[in-house]
């Protein structure tokens, strides 16, 4: 690569000669430090500092004490166990999807049902499963007739975690399958080698590193989910989040819940680097779009279709069923005892439900454009501007989406609690942690989408007479307009089914559809939690729909369609 | 409409010892550019040949205002431009891929330019359709660019550089990425274009033959710097440089030494015989060690018999090429390469045969034996 | 030009919804009080309703477990959010007044209270009482050929291996209440109680997050049994459970549910003309009309005649609240340590 020499001009420089971009600049810094920087320094703080003195007791109580080692052992193991087992899937059905000549109906089923578990409330995954599997489960009992089967544990944990997680490694597997040049795979073949054997030593190297960022994304999202082993997990399986959690919420230990959750922060930040400094550097498949269509040899033989074929409508019955189970549960009196058809669930979500539905939604809607002007501004900035100090900004800029939610929702507890900053009890705490969390996405997109954006495009607008803010305004803008529109989806997503970093967020003032179903989960009201989950649902995927539909007009006659970027 | 006639006078543009330095991850400090000089005449079209990496296009770019100099001066006419914005500048770019903007339409594409000076709509729309008439893509106004072909999308691009009347013309290779008959095709029409709106227009290709067929003259860079600049005829019968030699069209290059120096001729002694060349310039001196230049045209070959005084040469290999037959002849010690229009039955002669060997008069120059050296 | 007119929308609804922001941050208004309920929402919204139409003040609220409620008050003691803590078992309350969270009240039905339900002091006032039971699946019972638990040690049957559950004492009040039940029977003598939470431990398949969290399991059958507050117990039996609510013949725990004013309340008086309304016949007689099976407190409110029945032969005490409050956090912290893993 070739970069210019010419110094990076100074911010006084910058000022004077473009100055929304260096206001810009330093509005985001400002906000940087105060919502990222500033939160993490207080929960550091807060584990190594006692009363003015430095010390390590609060970590040393955690790393000695038997159970928090146990759970950060098992956080691990859980991690590992759900990055493999999800990736596996993923790559099941990305391939299925990719090389096995599916009616595009099916595959346009497959996805929905695939994009089921990654908009739902957090816990649906797991109330279906104790349904099915519990000592009295709809499966194991009614079906097979199990007497006495365990459902809390490792097992219920990584199978829910995985049925949840698997439809990240299948949006990131897919489009890079999608992407292999098939004449590779055709060239191959053409030279002798066996079906079998061209995948094994062509199609899976190739896809060496998506598989490896796979792992990373689900490792990272089992060690952040808190909701799955809170229902599921049980007593013997104790995990770091829920650990951290009920240190916080249970026994006010607010340091050790820190020291705990700094803990977490160690595989999180390892998750982190070796996706950006390992996996990042070893695609051999570049994502352009350009994707070479179907395969136009067989490239699966037709018993080993029919294996994957079964295998992937096996398990998207499975979430069908599970989702299925929660309609019913959301329409019966008392699910198990009383099955009288009601709609008092939804009577009850629309009348005492209301008030937090609609905090929900006003959340949302702040944090929805917010976080996507934020991801596209800074996704602009990092790809398109040379400027001092412009990777630290991107790094710094993607801590919140790389950590737990845990670790974020206590380090803004302990900084935001108490003067001279008191936002705890206000919409903006909420808002301020969705933005910074998942407005990465955004930056992400934008990111992607500008690097396929050539960068003559802005200098022919130059070249034609028009300025820096013409330019971005008229060419720049428009064209990462898709990217926007992905990371708001993502943001409305995640506002409306989030819970990890701001069940400790929550207040009087200001609750969360999540939280409530939680609520409503312990207090024994579980139509109304499956009734929450089910509005919820469909509010996400209406929004979803509509996103959609604005991408497909924004679309310019002939492009290639923007896919995937929800996946991010 | 007439373009042309709207327009103000041309305007030259004068490039004064410019040079620019990038810094390489591997190579450490690079020459893109370095003291490079050119003045081209107003409504020239010059164009900047040379191999991938010389720095033509850092030179273009440097003109158009992409990138800064970290030396030297760049003039239009006679305004100073080294400093000012690519925007300020009023140039036409024609980039490579085209750069067009995707989201927006044919007309948009072609209109943003006049949009961004202000002007009004309805001059807009009259000057959008009068330069799509010209570049034979009236109706295509609605029409998005990813629907286009890729000789299309090159006319909108270039409609969209001449609709602002720019003071200088740039093309970066625009010309690449069309397959081999519709670049001839566009050549022409680039060159056409140009005459007749009488534009200033800096040009840049590795493609010699297109290079040849565009420009009134040719500047060759060859690692940062101007090699030689010269108009096409020049440069390929009268090189100066070993380097333009190679690289402009082919050349047998072989070890000679001046003989007898005259007025325009001198006699040099190579194959073994002394052969007679017309000089270019400055003479050199008697004695000196050279290397002659002689294009495969300018050697003939004849049956053995028919000469006596002929060099004397073993015909190696013969590639037939519809119009031309290339040889490879050995003679005197080297390899030649000769070709010959094809001209019927008469002409084939075999691998092994023996064939007399005549240079034609006057058909060799004179270059120094260094790769990049000048003219002896 | 639609791509700019777009653009143009987002641009000004963004701006829109930032100036909104400005407006709408959360301020007091007249006539409301803000509480934390520990209560479930289906039993404390119908009686903030009724206190609405009684008095016309608003009750915001939002519910905690009697651990999360507790520890969000401490962690905003320096700026309290909330006026009033409502529900949850007096231990709760307990160990607030160790953190000096509450402000002294005495409500005009204070005098009335008999001792365990007030606080010498007023830092919290009873507004019902809520003996613990146990509860268990009928047709769990019937495979195993088990008749309902009538004393701690049945529930040490093997048959139950891995199948009750119960609180989890870090964030449940009725965790502590069963802990301090257990403590009693065993004479106080922690070692005994913690011998015996040991023994059962093999038959606890979980604990849960909140007290009542287990008794769907119950109902549903995926858990055998377990040990719950009776207004939990009953109601899972009125929404159609077949499950049975026994009491052991050494006796167990009975808590009293409270109410509190918060140090530094923001809205004091609308928050007393809660503590009063709770406290008294005004509040408490409305359970029945709910169908919720709490024990009122106030001695103007006749016991409802079916809960009546339930109660009739159990042996139930009280839980000292000062030995409770002084005694908790050990308790949980061991309980924690040597009980959970």
């Amino acid at each position: 690569m070739v970069a210019a020499a010419a110094a990076r001009p100074g911010f006084g420089a910058r000022l004077r000669a473009e100055p929304a971009f260096a206001v810009a600049l330093a509005l985001l810094w400002v906000l940087l430090a105060f919502f990222i920087l500033y939160p993490l320094a207080a929960l550091i703080a807060r584990v190594f500092v006692d009363q003015g003195q430095f010390t390590f007791a609060a970590i040393a109580k955690v790393l000695t004490d038997r159970n928090q080692v146990a759970a950060f052992r098992n956080s691990l193991w859980l991690g590992t166990l759900v990055g493999v087992g999800g990736t596996i899937l993923g790559f099941v059905f990305a391939f299925a999807a990719t090389r096995c000549r599916l009616a595009p109906a099916v595959v346009r089923a497959i996805d929905i049902a695939v994009l089921l578990p990654l908009v739902s409330p957090p816990f649906t995954t797991a109330i279906g499963y104790i349904f099915s599997f519990g000592p009295r489960g709809l499966i194991t009992y009614d079906l097979l007739g199990i007497r006495g089967a365990s459902v809390y544990g490792l097992t219920s944990t990584m199978t829910a975690e995985t049925l949840t997680y698997f439809p990240i490694a299948y949006l990131t597997l897919r489009p890079m399958l999608a992407a292999i040049d098939s004449n590779i795979e055709g060239m191959a073949l053409s030279l002798g080698a066996s079906r079998a054997r061209v995948f094994r030593t062509v199609t899976l190297p190739l896809c060496t590193p998506g598989l490896a960022n796979a792992f990373l994304l689900l490792f990272a999202a089992s060690l952040a989910d808190f909701a799955t082993p809170l229902i599921l997990a049980g007593n013997q399986f104790p995990v770091l989040p829920t650990q951290a959690y009920l240190q916080i919420t249970g026994l006010f230990d607010l340091s050790g819940g820190a020291a705990l959750s700094l803990v977490l922060l160690v595989p999180a930040l390892a998750v982190f680097l070796a996706q950006r400094f390992w996996v990042a550097r070893r695609s051999y498949v570049t994502v352009t779009g350009k994707g070479a269509g179907q395969a136009p040899f067989d490239s699966v033989s037709p018993a080993a279709r029919v294996v994957l074929v079964a295998a992937c409508v096996a398990v998207t019955l499975f979430i069908v069923y599970l989702y299925a189970l929660l309609v019913y549960a959301s329409l019966v009196k008392a699910f198990g005892a009383n099955d009288a058809l009601t709609f008092e669930h939804y009577r009850a979500v629309f009348t005492e439900g209301l008030r937090v539905l609609f905090d929900t939604l006003v959340i949302a809607a702040f944090a929805t454009p917010l976080g996507g002007l934020y991801g596209v501004v800074m996704g602009y900035l990092v790809t398109r501007r040379r400027f001092l100090g412009r990777t630290t900004l991107e790094i710094v800029s993607m801590i919140h989406y790389a950590l737990p939610g845990t670790i974020v929702g206590i380090a803004y507890l302990i900084a935001f609690n108490d003067p001279p900053i008191v936002l705890t009890g206000t919409a903006l705490i909420l808002v301020a942690c969705y933005v910074f969390r998942y407005g990465p996405t955004g930056i992400r997109t934008t990111m992607a989408l500008l690097q396929q954006v050539d960068p003559s495009l802005e200098e022919a607008s130059h070249s034609l007479g028009a300025g820096t803010g013409t330019t971005f305004r008229r060419i720049t803008l428009p064209l990462v307009l898709p990217a926007f529109f992905a990371a708001l989806g993502v943001m409305f997503i995640r506002s409306m089914t989030a819970i990890s970093a701001t069940i400790f967020l929550v207040s009087i003032s200001w609750t969360l559809v999540t939280v409530r179903i939680l609520e409503n989960m312990t207090e024994l009201r579980l139509g109304m939690a499956a009734a929450f989950s089910v509005v919820v649902v469909i509010i996400v995927f209406v929004v979803i729909g509509v996103i959609g539909q604005v991408l497909r007009r924004l679309r310019t006659p002939g492009s290639k369609p923007v896919t995937g970027l929800l996946a991010a | 409409m007439n373009a042309g006639a709207t327009h103000a006078e041309a305007i030259g543009v004068a490039v004064t010892r410019v040079s620019k330095r990038f810094t390489h991850a591997v190579k450490g400090v690079v020459h893109a550019a370095r003291d490079v000089s050119l003045d081209v005449a107003p409504g020239e079209f010059l164009t900047l040949l040379g191999p991938s990496g010389c720095g033509k296009t850092t030179t273009l770019r440097m003109i158009a205002g992409f990138e800064n100099p970290d030396e030297g001066r760049i003039a239009f006419g006679s305004q100073d431009v080294t400093h000012l914005p690519v925007n300020q500048r009023g140039i036409g770019f024609v980039f490579q891929n085209y750069a067009l903007f995707p989201h927006l339409s044919v007309f948009d594409n072609v209109a943003y330019g006049l949009a961004v000076r202000g002007q009004p709509g309805s001059e807009i729309t009259r000057a959008v359709g009068d330069v799509l008439q010209l570049v034979g893509l009236a109706g295509y106004e609605r029409q998005f660019p990813a629907q286009m072909s890729g000789g299309e999308q090159q006319r909108v691009a270039l409609a969209r550089a001449i609709v602002i009347r720019p003071r200088v013309l740039l093309f970066d290779e625009p010309l690449s990425n069309l397959d081999a008959r519709l670049r001839v095709q566009m050549r022409d029409e680039i060159r056409a274009l140009q005459k007749r709106l009488a534009i200033t227009a800096i040009y840049v290709t590795h493609d010699q033959e297109e290079a040849m067929a565009v420009s009134d003259r040719i500047a060759v860079m060859n690692r940062g710097s101007i090699v030689e600049i010269g108009t096409a005829e020049a440069l390929y019968h009268a090189p100066r440089t070993r380097f333009v030699a190679e690289f402009i069209g082919r050349a047998n290059l072989i070890a000679a030494r001046v003989g007898a120096v005259g007025d325009r001729h001198a006699d040099v002694e190579a194959l073994g015989r002394t052969l007679q060349v017309a000089l270019h310039g400055r003479a050199p001196a008697a004695g000196t060690r050279c290397l002659l230049v002689l294009r495969p045209e300018a050697i003939d070959l004849s049956d053995r018999e028919a000469a006596s005084d002929a060099l004397v040469g073993t015909v190696l290999t013969r590639t037939f090429l519809g119009e031309k037959v290339e040889y490879t002849v050995a003679c005197a010690g080297v390899t030649l390469q000769v070709v010959r229009h094809s001209r019927g039955g008469g002409d084939a002669y075999a691998p092994g045969a023996p064939v007399a060997v005549r240079v034609v008069r006057d058909a060799g120059t004179l270059v120094n034996d260094a790769p990049e050296g000048d003219a002896p | 030009m639609s791509i700019r007119t777009s653009l143009h929308a987002i641009t000004r609804v963004v701006a829109g919804f930032a100036l909104a922001a400005l407006v709408m941050a959360p301020g007091a208004r007249a006539a409301e009080v803000n509480v934390y309920s520990i209560w479930p929402e289906n039993w404390a919204k119908p009686m903030f309703e009724e206190f609405e139409k009684a008095t016309g003040i608003k009750v915001n609220f939002v519910r905690f477990s009697s651990g999360e409620a507790l520890a969000r008050v401490i962690a905003e003691k320096n700026n309290p959010k909330i006026d009033v803590l409502f529900g949850g078992p007096v231990e709760t309350f307990a160990a607030g007044i160790n953190e000096g969270v509450f402000e002294p009240y005495k409500s005009p039905s204070f005098a009335k209270l008999p001792a365990r339900f007030r606080h010498a002091d007023g830092q919290w006032t009873a507004i019902a009482d809520d003996p613990l039971v146990f509860m268990t699946n009928n047709k769990f019972l019937a495979e195993n050929k088990l008749k309902p638990p009538a004393s701690w040690q049945d529930l040490l049957d093997p048959a139950y291996k891995n199948g009750l559950q119960m609180a989890d004492a870090r964030t449940s009040g009725t965790a502590v209440t069963r802990i301090f039940s257990i403590l009693e029977v065993n004479g106080r003598d922690a070692d005994k109680a913690f011998a015996y939470m040991k023994k059962l431990r093999p038959n606890v398949q979980l604990y849960t997050k909140s007290g009542g969290g287990g008794t769907l399991p119950v109902g549903l059958g995926q858990a055998g049994g377990g040990i719950f507050f009776i207004v939990d117990a009953l109601d899972t039996k009125a929404k159609g459970y077949d499950v049975s609510i026994s009491f052991p013949k050494e006796g167990i725990g009975t808590s009293a549910e409270a109410i509190a004013l918060i140090k530094g309340a923001k809205n004091p008086d609308t928050a007393k003309k809660l503590i009063d309304w709770a406290t008294s016949a005004q509040m408490q007689g409305l359970f029945a009309k709910h169908k919720i099976n709490f024990v009122p407190a106030s001695p103007d409110v006749q016991i409802e005649p079916s809960l009546a029945a339930v109660l009739k032969d159990a042996k139930i005490f009280p839980i000292d609240d000062a030995y409770a409050g002084a005694n908790r956090k050990k308790m949980v912290d061991r309980w924690v340590a040597e009980i959970l893993p």
